[in-house]
């Protein structure tokens, strides 16, 4: 007993033991890292670059010389930041209605005329949400001493979304030629007179192309290993050709595949996902398979300050492919009328009508769509788009009717189906509610309607996958388990029944 | 009477019956603009007066150079009148609107003008300091402006006026893209010039530009010294011409001369001094013995001057070295100058150590009182022979298989 005890109050010094030390440690080291903080050498000359690229209208120099002294290139990619910052930092304070920024890149003088809008429009609640599209400035004047310079801007595509208390009131696209003045000071191009000289209505108007019956017998697809994920660490051309192949042995002409904004690098858009994208194409025109690229997968922002980052990121796509023979068509953007609730129909649609805009300027060779994930909403833009597509999930029994509504909406463009599919999941989560056989079923019964009605379709999807990200249909079991069982070829790379009705 | 009561019913059904998401009202009858000027003076009241409705919930759109806003109306006369806010009727450029129905069916531009007289003149001269010589050149920028701070319209005449010396000079520019320039070339003089602008009878204030000499021309070399011997003691000094640019003014104080020393071994010395009143000046020592230097000056990159030759001559022939205790003391001197005087302490003496033709030491002291002595320590140099090479004032002498024990 007196052992035991003994035992116990031995155990319980050391762990005690143990305890103060590993505490006085902590107090110790914790106290020596609080020390550390605070002033950081390297930070004191603020030496470190916080420029993160959030506003890039395209601008397109005129060089033309100038009067003055000659502008060298380091001063005039100062002017351009500077001049581009100004035009943020302003887009900025109407939207929010603080004048945060604006004297960083307005003069005393100038900014008195910036403070007395904000000051207005904050009293009578009016917020303007800005973005310009595009720029053509040109030095007209720089002085001899490097202090002043004076710009003009022709072309100037400004947009515009007017809200009141709130509200919504209008939106307007216009073109505008300007004449600034700037002046350096404290290192800033900062902006001392700014004259709109004329203003109208931006035109938008688009031509359409005119073309052949699609015909297009497709599939939407991702490798199986990497779904949603197609152009990631994992990409490997040879899994890719031999999908190809297979797809190509099966009837199939198209394929639709996707390019995720974020993935891609924004504005940036990075050199190794445009050659694993290159490589891809190539080896479908290689196979003689079209394709369907789907732009802005998983964007969802839509603001007007990020229009011109999206922009950016679909003009470099874009004009790299704008003459690749394995495009059939650039898909605008998977399914964007799914955020009309979350963003609100008109901010999607008006940034939608824009980028349109800005793939059919760079692109005249391939068509363009939006793939929309419903027939209530195919109709929109309509006249903006060389052929409407639509995705169809649900009761297969209605539609054809479904299909001949639209039809009779839309009467003078192709309508594509864009995604179809039946999952052949049931098991626990939905217990007998598909199965391979139903899945057959769903997919020889679409063919037959298809074909009598000359449609031409995409459908989902190649294979079955293991995982689903997150991103795409959340984590709930019940969601992600169907999702995972879409393909005609299971997990194992068995052809599944419904694989010989891929094509009719 | 009753058509009016019907517009109302029908404009507020249109009203209610309008989205509840956007405010724009719907209007069915044709509304017009009532004025017809398209230009406007900055600081004028400017109010687009409409007919047609007195729907007070149409919103006019507006926007100039600096930003937009939405404008409500007030009913006078049966019209909606929009007073256009001060921001936007004060400052010159396009101004856009229109009024937010459902078709948007009614828009326009009209344009705000600058006043007619300038009350201030925003002026930039720069660079504030020129070169004389007529190549150089600064600049003035004007922008005249009005009451309102707006940019005066193009074309607007402005005087530029400038002084130097005798010389008054008005000229004449005109406003193009906002502003006005000139290029003011330097005169021949340095000097300080003045320069003022008007514009419509409204002067500037007095701007002052710094004409500087230009770069200097090539120049001359002089050099004095109390004697010409080696002595290591003595000092020369260089100077130049008065430097001057090529109109003759003297080059600016400060200008940086560097004298280029080459002795007779090809070594290379080096002295400077900068200029005032256009002389520079630079010293350097006399060598320590017999030498010829040959110098040249220049201001790096613009000018330079002649070359110049000064020979030293040797302060002696000879000198003694007297050998003693067991030879492990070598005592050199007494050092004798020109006139036979003791040399001025520090003259350096060199001391070589050979043991079979390889050096084993070496020492070097400077001279105290016209002599030198070394001390060769028994526990470094151990019994045997030596061979000695002493060197001083350019002279050297060799002492071959000195024995020491």
């Amino acid at each position: 007993m007196v052992k035991t005890d003994k035992n116990i109050i031995r155990g319980f010094l050391v762990f005690s033991y143990v305890v103060i030390i590993s505490m006085l440690i902590f107090l110790i080291s914790s106290s020596f890292s609080y020390l550390n903080t605070g002033a950081d050498r390297s930070k004191l000359l603020h030496t470190e670059v916080k420029k993160a690229e959030n506003y890039s209208p395209k601008i397109v120099w005129v060089e033309d010389g100038n009067e003055g002294r000659n502008v060298d290139e380091q001063t005039l990619i100062k002017i351009e930041n500077d001049y581009l910052d100004a035009w943020y930092v302003r887009n900025v304070a109407y939207k929010t209605n603080q004048t945060v920024g604006i004297a960083d890149y307005y003069t005393d003088n100038a900014r008195k005329n910036i403070a007395e809008f904000v000051a207005q429009n904050k009293k009578q609640q009016i917020s303007v949400e800005a973005t310009t599209l595009s720029h053509q400035p040109n030095i007209e004047f720089f002085s001899e001493d490097g202090q002043l310079v004076v710009l003009s801007d022709k072309n100037v595509v400004e947009y515009k979304k007017l809200f009141k208390d709130g509200k919504f009131v209008m939106e307007t696209t216009e073109t505008a030629n300007y004449k600034i003045i700037l002046l350096l000071e404290d290192g800033f191009w900062r902006i001392r007179h700014l004259v709109k000289e004329t203003i109208a209505d931006f035109d938008k108007t688009i031509q359409n192309k005119s073309f052949a019956n699609l015909n297009i017998k497709g599939i939407n697809y991702y490798p199986q290993a990497t779904p949603w994920d197609m152009f990631g660490d994992q990409f490997d051309i040879k899994i890719i050709e031999n999908d190809f192949s297979i797809m190509k042995d099966a009837g199939l002409n198209t394929i639709r595949i996707f390019i995720q904004y974020d993935d891609f690098g924004k504005a940036e858009v990075k050199e190794e996902k445009l050659q694993k994208l290159q490589q891809v194409l190539d080896a479908a025109e290689t196979k003689k398979l079209k394709a369907v690229v789907t732009l802005f997968d998983f964007y969802g922002n839509y603001e007007v300050l990020d229009w011109t980052l999206t922009h950016r990121h679909a003009e470099t796509i874009v004009s790299r492919f704008k003459n690749h023979n394995a495009i059939l068509a650039w898909d605008i953007k998977n399914e964007p009328n799914l955020d009309f609730e979350s963003r609100g129909k008109q901010t999607v649609l008006a940034w939608l009508d824009h980028i349109l805009l800005v793939v059919k300027s760079i692109d005249t060779k391939h068509l363009v769509t939006i793939g929309w994930s419903n027939t209530e909403s195919a109709h929109l833009l309509k006249d903006k788009l060389d052929f409407v597509s639509f995705h169809y999930y649900e009761d297969r029994a209605n539609f054809e009717q479904s299909y001949l509504d639209l039809k009779a909406k839309i009467p003078n463009k192709q309508i594509v189906l864009g995604e179809f599919g039946e999952s052949s999941y049931g098991g626990f989560w939905k217990p007998f509610v598909g199965s391979e056989q139903k899945q057959a079923a769903y997919f020889k019964e679409m063919q037959q309607v298809l074909a009598a009605q000359n449609i031409s379709f995409m459908s989902w999807t190649l294979y079955d996958f293991e995982d689903i990200p997150a991103s795409v249909v959340g984590s709930r079991p019940w969601r992600t388990n169907p999702q995972k069982k879409f393909g005609f070829i299971d997990k194992d790379g068995n052809r599944k029944l419904a694989f010989e009705f891929a094509v009719e | 009477m009753m058509n009016l009561k019907y517009i109302a019913v029908l404009c507020s059904f249109f009203f209610f019956a309008s989205s509840a998401k956007e405010l724009s009202a719907q209007t069915n009858e044709a509304i017009q603009l009532e004025i017809s000027e398209r230009e406007f003076t900055a600081g004028e009241p400017i109010v687009l007066k409409f007919s047609g409705t007195q729907n007070t919930s149409i919103l006019l759109y507006c926007a100039n150079s600096y930003g937009s806003t939405l404008i409500t109306p007030k009913v006078e006369n049966n019209q909606l009148h929009y007073t256009i806010p001060t921001q936007i009727a004060t400052k010159i450029g396009a101004v856009n609107w229109k009024l937010v129905t459902e078709n948007n069916s009614l828009s326009g531009t009209f344009t705000v003008l600058a006043q007619a007289k300038p009350v201030s003149m925003e002026t930039y001269v720069g660079p504030p300091s020129i070169a004389a010589g007529g190549n150089d050149y600064t600049m003035l920028v004007v922008i005249p402006t009005d009451k309102l701070g707006n940019p005066l319209k193009s074309t607007t005449e402005v005087t530029v006026k400038h002084q130097f010396l005798a010389n008054e000079t008005n000229e004449t520019v005109f406003t193009k893209n906002l502003i006005a320039y000139q290029n003011i070339y330097s005169p021949i003089e340095s000097g300080r010039m003045l320069l003022s602008t008007e514009c419509l009878g409204l002067n500037s204030k007095e701007y002052t530009v710094h004409v500087l000499p230009a770069v200097s021309t090539n120049f001359e070399i002089f050099a004095k010294r109390s004697h010409e011997y080696a002595d290591g003691n003595q000092i020369t000094t260089f100077t130049t011409s008065v430097l001057k640019d090529e109109h003759n003014n003297i080059v600016s104080d400060g200008s940086f001369v560097t004298f280029y020393i080459t002795n007779s071994d090809g070594n290379l010395l080096k002295t400077s001094g900068m200029t005032i009143k256009g002389v520079a000046t630079a010293k350097m020592m006399h060598p320590d013995h017999s030498a010829t230097w040959s110098v040249k000056a220049s201001v790096t990159g613009i000018s330079e001057s002649n070359t110049i030759s000064l020979t030293y001559k040797k302060v002696m022939d000879d000198f003694t070295v007297a050998f003693s205790e067991n030879n492990r003391n070598i005592s050199v001197g007494p050092l004798k100058s020109f006139m036979n005087q003791l040399i001025p302490d520090g003259l350096q003496v060199k001391l070589i150590i050979y043991q079979n033709k390889k050096i084993i030491k070496e020492y070097s002291k400077e001279s105290r009182e016209g002599s030198v002595n070394f001390e060769l320590n028994s526990n470094i140099f151990g019994n045997g022979n030596y061979d000695f090479e002493i060197t001083t004032a350019g002279i050297t002498k060799t002492f071959q298989g000195k024995k020491l024990w």
